[in-house]
């Protein structure tokens, strides 16, 4: 029973056109009909994926862009929420803060490559200078506004039972902001991943980005191609993770879904 | 409500700025940056200098070709997503089969985050101007499409027997219901490309530089002209918040006459 | 009766019924084959008319006017007006639906929407006396200008009926119209509409489920009962005209229609 609604449920058209596009990308550049210098058959791309791995540069370049992303995250994290927090609670905190977060929300990550390059060269610190502000602000903004969202219904059940301030925010407004700021560490957690392909391109020559752009230069389609699909599930899998582990701990929000 | 005269708008768009006291880390920082920084550094040049070093970039007649270069390319990338993301997320989300026939392939794509396209666009494309724009169309248009298919798809049924009860020609039917159904999704497509777009554009000028903000920025860096850099920086920054701006303005100027809920939301 | 008044007898259209429904039925797919909603439904209206059908939820009226409409094919039968057959949304009748927020075109102005219908066809002087004439009908000539989303429930319903009259339609067909509005609402619009009826010699078919307004509004009432839902009865009434909303429904008449048709219905549910 199961295993029908499992087969109704694929998408056969969708698949079937993603299927249809490979081969006849295969067949296109085989025939010699799409005869472009940098334009590799998946075949030629797949087997860019073996030299990689095989030589062992794949899972090292892999590795560092994952070690950027994780640090970047962890402390947009940390201070985002903590922050976050903060001017939630706090009116007076927000209307001396609001403005300034407002003003450099929209400055571009990829803005700062030439200032981390300035003060640290080729190192791991520029990708960081790059990445840690835009991954910041998700979490930040979503904290706020699930703070400041909590809805006065709940504040009223707390004084009902005459919770004390750290019992009102451990135990109401916590569990209560918890989806926005979930929502708010899943889109950090993809921005994190463009912001350190982009600052490995521009910046540190190390990790995926510079990867890419380094088969760029030696004019090696397919090990780009390579690098470019690895970029792109990488991605996949840590949204879906987070998606995952958001709704593992937060069974019955429905926002979760949202972005 | 007639519309609304000027003096209204002004009012509204006035109070929903936050309290200006907000400015005050910014200036605290900068204020405490310049006092502490007495002199110039090859880090950490005082703001005072950066002013300094846009200025020299001004007069060497380089900063205004290289911030209309960027502007240009900008905007004129941001036209062209438009109109083709429109139309072809009008034609998408007109024809449900054919967005779950495509749907897996559009999302494959779009996984790949547009910066990792850029060496593709130069390998395929070469260094020029033509590259530059053909990178920030594609970054562009994912929102736009989406979005617009995502509401062309949502159009109520009502409205869409409506059109057939009036017996609208296919083509009226587009044109008087289903395009205006989906300005609101188109403007929200924009305002979220447009920081996609800026990246990317700025992007592709620090790889190849190509005439752009982005490549003096690159220069500067090279030549340890650290004030021009921070100069520049607060540059982007202005120019992000002025586009992002002025883009608010022209939607709720465009979105006057759809129900409030449909306009941007800010908390 | 005061709508047959002041109309010219030479008029051809005037001759036959305006409209007409022969044996119509009306099926769609289900899990297993097809599903019956409406069966042999035949009536007509004449011109000038105003005819009620009423029945409990789920009986199909949403479909039938749809199929009057043409928007939902017949599996059988046909749909006359003025003696031709439909083949799609015919040009003399309009739907006037429920919902009307989703009706409106909720980003033009209301004489924009009003004028929805004719102005594709008609000059521009033209449409705009129309628009002029048919927010005038609905006592909307000083919202011109607002925007559907500024108005109340009930004033946005009057707009989906002065676009419906700004096409001079022979045959309104009103589909629940006045359910989503609160009582008194409902009373004044229902006074409106005969009004509206009285001064133009438009045919009206009115679907509802509140039993009291089909007897205050009708000509005739249709009761249409029982899955699939079939047409049990079509009452005369003859109650006098202009209709009052305190004391036509105080009439002894009105209370035996009333109760007539709620026995009709009551029938076939068993």
């Amino acid at each position: 029973m199961d295993r029908d609604r499992f087969i109704a449920g694929i998408n056969w058209p969708g698949t079937a056109v993603l299927v249809f596009v490979g081969l006849a990308w295969e067949a296109a550049v085989r025939t010699g009909l799409l005869e472009y210098e940098y334009l590799p058959a998946p075949s030629t791309i797949a087997l860019g994926f073996g030299e990689l791995a095989s030589q062992g540069i794949l899972a090292p370049d892999i590795a560092h862009t994952l070690i950027s992303v994780a640090i970047a995250w962890a402390v947009a994290i940390v201070l985002g929420i903590s922050l976050g927090f903060l001017l939630g609670l706090s009116p007076v905190a927000r209307r001396y803060s609001l403005a300034s977060i407002e003003i450099l929300r929209p400055m571009p990550g990829v803005a700062f490559a030439p200032v981390g390059l300035l003060l640290f060269g080729f190192s791991l610190k520029t990708e960081m200078v790059v990445t840690i502000l835009p991954v910041l602000w998700p979490v930040l903004v979503n904290t706020i506004g699930g703070v400041t969202g909590v809805h006065q219904r709940l504040y009223d059940v707390g004084r009902t039972f005459r919770l004390g301030r750290r019992d009102t925010i451990l135990r109401i407004i916590l569990p209560a902001a918890m989806p926005p700021i979930i929502v708010g560490a899943r889109i950090s957690l993809g921005l994190a991943l463009v912001l350190a392909v982009v600052a490995e391109m521009v910046g540190n020559p190390e990790g995926l980005g510079y990867a890419i752009v380094r088969e760029q230069q030696a004019l090696r389609p397919d090990l780009m191609f390579a690098y470019i699909v690895t970029v792109g599930v990488i991605g996949i899998v840590l949204n879906a993770g987070m998606l995952a582990l958001a709704k593992a701990s937060f069974p019955s929000a429905r926002q979760l879904r949202g972005g | 409500m007639r519309s609304a005269p000027w003096r209204q708008y002004f009012t509204l768009v006035v109070e929903a700025l936050p309290s200006a006291r907000g400015l005050l880390p910014l200036v605290a920082l900068l204020g405490v940056w310049q006092l502490l920084q007495t002199g110039p550094s090859p880090y950490f040049p005082p703001p005072s200098d950066w002013w300094d070093g846009l200025m020299l970039l001004a007069k060497s007649g380089r900063l205004y070709p290289a911030l209309s270069a960027t502007t240009i390319t900008l905007l004129l990338g941001l036209a062209v997503a438009v109109l083709i993301g429109t139309g072809m997320g009008l034609f998408i989300g007109v024809f449900p089969r054919l967005s779950r026939a495509f749907g897996p392939l559009l999302e494959f794509l779009r996984a790949v985050p547009p910066p990792a396209v850029v060496p593709v666009a130069i390998l395929f494309m070469g260094y020029d101007e033509r590259m530059k724009l053909t990178v920030v169309v594609l970054a562009a248009i994912w929102p736009i499409l989406l979005n617009t298919s995502s509401a062309a798809e949502r159009v109520h049924p009502l409205l869409l027997d409506v059109a057939r009860s009036f017996r609208l020609s296919a083509f009226d039917r587009m044109r008087l219901i289903i395009l205006p159904s989906v300005v609101p999704a188109i403007l929200l497509g924009i305002r979220v490309a447009l920081p996609v777009a800026i990246v990317v554009t700025l992007l592709v000028e620090m790889l190849t530089s190509i005439e752009g903000i982005g490549a003096l920025m690159i220069g500067a860096q090279r030549n340890f002209q650290s004030s021009q850099v921070y100069g520049l920086l607060v540059l982007i920054g202005l120019f992000g918040l002025l586009l992002n701006n002025v883009f608010a303005v022209f939607e709720a100027i465009l979105l006057r006459r759809w129900p409030p809920k449909t306009q941007s939301q800010n908390f | 009766m005061t709508s047959t008044e002041g109309r010219s007898g030479a008029d051809e259209k005037a001759a036959g019924p305006a409209f007409e429904c022969r044996s119509v039925t009306v099926e769609f797919p289900h899990k297993f084959g097809r599903k019956r909603i409406i069966e042999d439904i035949s009536f007509l209206v004449r011109s000038g008319e105003f005819l009620t059908i009423v029945g409990p939820s789920g009986t199909g009226k949403t479909t039938l006017l749809r199929a009057m409409g043409g928007l939902t094919p017949t599996a059988s039968g046909s749909v006359l007006v003025h003696g031709k057959e439909l083949d799609g949304p015919p040009e003399d009748v309009v739907i006037v639906f429920q919902d009307y927020s989703n009706a409106l075109l909720q980003w033009r102005t209301i004489a924009a929407n009003v004028a929805f219908g004719i102005e594709r066809t008609l000059e521009r002087r033209e449409t705009e006396q129309r628009v002029h004439d048919a927010l005038a009908l609905v006592g909307l000539e000083k919202n011109a200008d607002d925007y559907p989303w500024q108005l109340s429930g009930g004033m946005q319903q009057r707009v989906q009926i002065a676009r419906a009259l700004a096409l001079r339609p022979a045959v309104m067909l009103m589909d629940e119209p006045f359910a989503a509005l609160d009582a008194m609402t409902k009373a004044s619009m229902q006074d409106e509409l005969l009004r509206v009826r009285d001064r133009t010699r438009t045919s009206f078919v009115f679907i509802t489920h509140d039993i009291e307004e089909a007897v205050y509004l009708g000509d005739r009432i249709a009761v249409l009962t029982g899955s699939p839902g079939r047409i049990d009865r079509i009452f005369e009434i003859g109650l006098p005209a202009p209709r009052d909303q305190l004391t036509t429904r105080q009439l002894p008449k009105f209370l035996e229609y009333r109760y007539a048709v709620h026995q009709a219905i009551g029938r076939i549910h068993g």
